[in-house]
């Protein structure tokens, strides 16, 4: 069990208006590598900055996060990208996709970021597009696509970069019971073929039981970690 | 015996009429007439007469060295008062109080106004022209005068003088083409500075028929004007 | 693909773009038509002031420029006839005129104005065009006594065609000469001032006044105004004790209004380029601000700030391309309408006449239209595309 992440007591504290609200208070944690782990709680338990603090899109205020030997910390976020491109992967409730590029291009377009020759991409997109059966709908625009198929070339997008993480932020809050159901069966299928490691944050129950790992946060803290099933190792 | 009578009185004829008939001897005292001192002053009161009658008057003292020096003070008009004219042989020059400076007149410029009256009344025969032919017309010679340098303004003057005196009666003045621009007629003798001189010449301008100006002298005064007064820089310093 | 994703990008809301469009389109073709105007007029105004007046070049005896004299021709041109030959011989010149310039006064018997005389060929003369005649006829050779004069001096005279006036001047040595010439004809050149003093004699007629059989100068005209830089060279190589000024050098009024022109017509293209930037730039600024999130999600997923940028400058850049286009499509077609349309402008300063609308569609005026449109498109995109870069990840991804 290597770790991927660990966060050493972290704070974050936020800024509305005139008052200071503190989202995260001295949070410890460790991630390992192939964990499959839900950061649970209600809103405002501070879940959602957590997830971001780990996906290095925003900076805590202290304490120190090492990702992937990484000390992240006292780097400025746009210094990186490059991390964030190579090394992780996100999944949004929006689903995110940038409307006008087709699903082929949404999936193509990190590899842009990365350089990687037309070829490879080119074979490694539609691997991917087949992964999550979306091999006929390559050239459709995201307009064109349900709710679900939509999330699945997010996924697309997110595993095409092979990333070491990927961070999932409500990824089935805005899908029918069925297609979240069917999403969170390719996650986890993912996560068992290929090792990498997924971290949610959520409130759904169904999603929290399919976790192995739950983290439940109320108030900024975390209140206990429950290990709900074993990993199939 | 005859022969020889008649001989001598040809001879006398011919040396009565070459003693009468040197033009040179004829110019000079010509230019006596007209002006008869080297260095002097001399008032002179101008009347131009337009052709439909109208007169206009001016006074003016001028102070002159030689044929070709001359300054030339406004006394009348008031409105003219203080102007002062220079006058050169290859230059003019006007001075007027309210200026700093005096203003060089060009040589066509000098063509306007009285200051081409001035100069063909002050023109010296003798220093500037050639005497080419005489003839007889009456009481007097005509000579036909061409300038010596091409640069002197009449190009030609024909020039009647009383055959007994050899005073100045009238003399036409020509340019290059042959086209005669000024007459002038020499009016009135009278004793100026002790000697008998002209006093009056009056000046037609065949450009513009019925244009008539008449120049009157008086009071001509030796007067030792040094030259060093004749400067545009002095002009207008005294 | 930048290039891919800004189309995209722009076509995405249609009216946006095509209003953006219309302001890009707007300035071009006002780029276009000022440009084709003025360079128009800086074309016709320049030849008609070489062919009628000053010739290409213009040769004079060596220390002509520097003379101070106060006697007319102090330095004149002795042979002219074998100069004119020596000239002629180069295949790019079209004639040669002699020409001698004189002052003095004219006098019809009553009064004398000074005039400012043109002594010329006759023939070369009317082959120049440079007056209109009013009446009576132009000059000829068989009478070099004669002159025609500028409408306000003939009024000024009393004269009409074939009464006489006398010209006095000073003859080359200082004295004077006066001449009886027939007026031939009255002439209007187009320009009161010049009107008011003017007279053109043939050169042997001034010639005698002046009492010289010498020439002030001589005026090379060439077939083509491209060439003068490059005959005067060989000229001046070929030709001693001559001195020569070229027709820049002389039209001091061309380059006052050439001045004019461009500082008018700067500033007006100052003023499109800035309601054109702020146009733009506003139309991608709401861009930006609507994909707030889109933008976010780009960063997240490792989009540097760098990339952003491109891809902003990028769509000012393709909007600027399809409005340089457009632009240029428009603005040829208009001007190509406008030419065929004979529309008639006023007078310009210090002539009497108007002359027809005409736009210059050369390169000189096209290429800096296109190429302003697809700058000043991209330089608008520059304040979105910072705005964008400094996007906070976790803001943007939480905007509606």
């Amino acid at each position: 069990m290597t770790a991927l992440v660990k966060l050493t007591d972290v704070s974050k504290t936020y800024r509305l208006g005139d008052v200071r609200v503190r989202a995260l208070g001295g949070i410890d944690l460790t991630i390992d590598k192939g964990d499959f782990i839900a950061l649970a709680g209600p809103s405002g338990s501070g879940k959602t900055t957590l997830l971001n603090l780990i996906g290095c899109i925003d900076k805590p205020d202290s304490g120190r996060i090492v990702i992937d030997s990484v000390d992240v910390t006292a780097v400025p976020l746009h210094r990186l990208a490059s991390l964030r491109r190579d090394t992780l992967g996100f999944i949004f409730q929006t689903f995110n996709l940038i409307p006008v590029l087709t699903a082929y291009e949404n999936v193509e377009y990190p590899l842009l970021l990365s350089g990687v020759p037309r070829r490879e991409r080119s074979e490694r997109v539609h691997r991917w597009l087949a992964q999550v059966g979306l091999a006929d709908q390559e050239k459709q625009r995201p307009d064109q696509l349900s709710g679900g198929q939509r999330q699945r070339v997010a996924i697309a997008r997110a595993m095409v970069v092979n990333p070491k993480l990927v961070l999932a932020d409500e990824p089935t809050a805005n899908l029918d019971s069925d297609t979240a159901g069917h999403i969170l069966d390719l996650l986890a299928e993912l996560n068992t073929k290929t090792g990498v490691t997924f971290v949610f944050s959520t409130h759904d129950a169904s999603v929290i039981e399919r976790a192995e790992r739950v983290v439940r946060l109320r108030d900024g803290h975390i209140t206990n970690i429950e290990v709900t099933r074993e990993r199939v190792a | 015996m005859r022969r020889r009578i008649l001989f001598l009185l040809i001879l006398i004829l011919v040396q009565k009429l070459h003693a009468a008939e040197n033009p040179a001897a004829i110019l000079a005292k010509v230019d006596a007439y007209r002006n008869p001192l080297t260095s002097f002053s001399i008032d002179v009161d101008v009347t131009s007469i337009a052709p439909d009658g109208k007169h206009e008057s001016a006074k003016y003292r001028v102070l002159g060295r030689g044929s070709d020096k001359s300054i030339v003070e406004f006394v009348a008009p008031a409105t003219d008062k203080g102007k002062f004219l220079l006058m050169l042989r290859d230059a003019m020059w006007i001075y007027i109080p309210s200026a700093s400076r005096p203003i060089r007149i060009s040589p066509l410029q000098r063509l306007l106004g009285q200051a081409s009256n001035g100069d063909v009344a002050r023109t010296n025969f003798t220093i500037d022209y050639n005497p080419t032919a005489i003839a007889e017309e009456g009481d007097a010679w005509v000579l036909e005068l061409y300038a010596k340098d091409p640069a002197v303004a009449y190009n030609h003057v024909r020039l009647w003088v009383d055959k007994k005196t050899s005073e100045p009666l009238r003399a036409d003045f020509y340019v290059v083409s042959g086209k005669l621009i000024k007459r002038a007629t020499y009016s009135e003798y009278g004793v100026m500075n002790g000697r008998r001189a002209v006093t009056a010449v009056e000046i037609d301008d065949l450009l513009k028929p019925g244009n008539r100006t008449i120049m009157r002298y008086a009071n001509l005064a030796q007067r030792d004007n040094p030259e060093k007064m004749f400067t545009k820089d002095a002009l207008g310093k005294w | 693909m930048l290039i891919k994703i800004a189309f995209r990008n722009i076509l995405r809301n249609r009216r946006r773009s095509a209003i953006t469009l219309l302001v890009i389109v707007f300035g071009a073709v006002g780029l276009i038509l000022f440009g084709g105007y003025k360079a128009h007029t800086f074309y016709s105004l320049r030849e008609s002031t070489i062919r009628t007046r000053l010739g290409h070049l213009q040769i004079f005896a060596k220390g002509y420029s520097t003379s101070e004299s106060q006697k007319p021709m102090a330095y004149a041109l002795d042979d002219v006839a074998s100069l004119r030959r020596q000239v002629e011989r180069d295949p790019r010149v079209k004639m040669t005129a002699a020409e001698v310039t004189l002052m003095g006064l004219v006098s019809n018997g009553e009064k004398s104005e000074t005039f400012i005389g043109t002594a010329v060929e006759p023939e070369k003369d009317r082959v120049m065009k440079s007056q209109r005649m009013l009446s009576g006829s132009e000059l000829s050779n068989n009478e070099p006594d004669s002159a025609i004069l500028g409408a306000g001096l003939a009024k000024s005279m009393h004269v009409k065609a074939g009464d006489y006036v006398t010209l006095m001047t000073t003859t080359v040595t200082g004295s004077l000469n006066a001449m009886d010439v027939r007026v031939a004809g009255i002439f209007t050149i187009g320009v009161k001032e010049f009107d008011d003093r003017a007279i053109k004699m043939p050169i042997a007629g001034a010639q005698m006044l002046l009492q010289t059989k010498k020439v002030e100068k001589l005026l090379v005209f060439l077939n083509n105004t491209d060439d003068t830089a490059a005959v005067r060279e060989s000229l001046s190589r070929s030709l001693h004790g001559v001195e020569f000024k070229d027709w820049s050098e002389l039209a001091t009024f061309y380059h006052q209004v050439v001045a004019l022109y461009n500082g008018i017509f700067g500033f007006l293209g100052l003023i499109v380029f800035a309601i054109v930037i702020f146009s733009v730039a506003n139309t991608i600024m709401m861009s930006v601000f609507e994909r707030t999130r889109e933008i976010g999600t780009l960063m997240a997923i490792g989009t540097t700030r760098a990339r952003l940028w491109r891809m902003f400058l990028a769509e000012g850049f393709s909007i600027g391309l399809i409005g340089c286009v457009l632009g240029l499509a428009s603005g040829v077609a208009l001007a190509i309408l406008i030419n065929h349309g004979n529309v008639m402008l006023p007078p310009p300063p210090g002539y009497t006449r108007g002359y027809p609308l005409e736009i210059m569609l050369s390169a000189s005026v096209l290429v800096p239209a296109a190429v302003i449109a697809i700058v000043t498109a991209t330089l608008s995109s520059i304040a979105p595309a910072f705005r964008a870069s400094r996007l906070k990840i976790v803001d943007a991804l939480g905007h509606i």
